[in-house]
């Protein structure tokens, strides 16, 4: 199939809910194994009694990069199988995830945009924790290519 | 050029703290000191497994052949783990009590099994707002190839 026919076999509006992800201390940990970061917000109880300027949190909190790697997959399982190239995330994140929080991605395809040469896709962001408060908004932009870029 | 080896980074973030840039050093426009690592295909696999990618393009070699990709690609997140890699243990993304604000990253070439990554990293600006110390950070990821693989920007909240 060329760029062209993927980009119009997909429609505005359709909603991708990602796989929910429940915070432990054994997922932070494998996130740190994996990212190396191993900052202390997220592992020493004691450290996290301090206040941070003028916050503080109850407790450990999650990476945030860990929420912007969930953002990710939930965009690249929908993209791949249709064989779109994940282009672009721009997150913020809103409130800290915290132990036992589980949270939720969820992207909606808001707009298709035809370029001079390319095929994109342009997603709204949102993720929620377990009591519906919005931790992370964003937004996202893929492209369909009838080519990997670097390949050789 | 370096082979990264997950096994022997220093996950201590509080060892060489005093050697780290803190707000008020931190000079907008200044290089951030790194170095180049190669990415195996092992290291490939372990940071998919760690952040849940379990698409088998990212480790199984037989099955990525048959996709558009030719191959076994990282998946695109894993500037999260090069931005710790290529940097020293004296880099102030390190400093303990860094929160981040949020993040923009635009992907271009998928990074491969044996590529060798380098990384450019600034301070771009900082500022202060809400009685809170900013810094913006950019990074830049190229392969051996001179290709850019990835390019981001992020801010985050200095520890006071």
């Amino acid at each position: 199939m060329t760029a062209e026919e993927q980009f119009n076999k997909v429609d505005e509006g359709e909603v991708i809910t990602g796989r929910p992800f429940t915070v432990t201390r054994d997922t932070i940990q494998a996130f740190a194994d994996a990212s190396l970061d191993y900052n202390p917000l997220h592992f020493d109880d004691n450290y996290m009694k301090n206040k941070f300027g003028k916050t503080s949190f109850d407790g450990v909190i999650m990476h945030g990069m860990q929420n912007f790697a969930l953002i990710t997959r939930t965009l690249t399982d929908w993209l791949i199988p249709r064989g779109g190239f994940h282009r672009r995330l721009e997150t913020r994140w809103l409130k800290p995830v915290q132990l036992g929080h589980t949270i939720t991605p969820v992207v909606t395809l808001q707009s298709k945009k035809k370029t001079e040469k390319g095929y994109w896709l342009l997603f709204d962001v949102e993720v929620n924790n377990q009591d519906g408060m919005l931790v992370a908004t964003g937004n996202a932009m893929a492209e369909f290519i009838d080519a990997i870029p670097g390949m050789r | 050029m370096t082979v990264l080896d997950l096994d022997n980074f220093e996950t201590d973030f509080w060892k060489d703290v005093d050697k780290r840039a803190t707000w008020d050093e931190i000079i907008p426009g200044e290089l951030r000191d790194t170095r180049p690592v190669t990415l195996s295909k092992e290291v490939i696999a372990r940071y998919a497994k760690g952040v849940g990618e379990d698409n088998p393009l990212y480790f199984d070699e037989d099955y990525a052949k048959t996709t558009i990709y030719g191959g076994v690609i990282a998946p695109p997140s894993i500037h999260i783990l090069l931005m710790f890699a290529c940097t020293t243990t004296e880099d102030w993304m390190r400093s303990p009590g860094t929160i981040n604000a949020g993040q923009n990253w635009s992907y271009h070439v998928p990074i491969r099994p044996g590529d060798t990554i380098t990384m450019r990293g600034t301070a771009l600006d900082r500022f202060i707002r809400k009685d809170r110390l900013f810094a913006v950070h950019e990074n830049t990821f190229t392969n051996q190839f001179g290709e850019v693989v990835c390019t981001g920007r992020g801010q985050t909240i200095r520890p006071a």
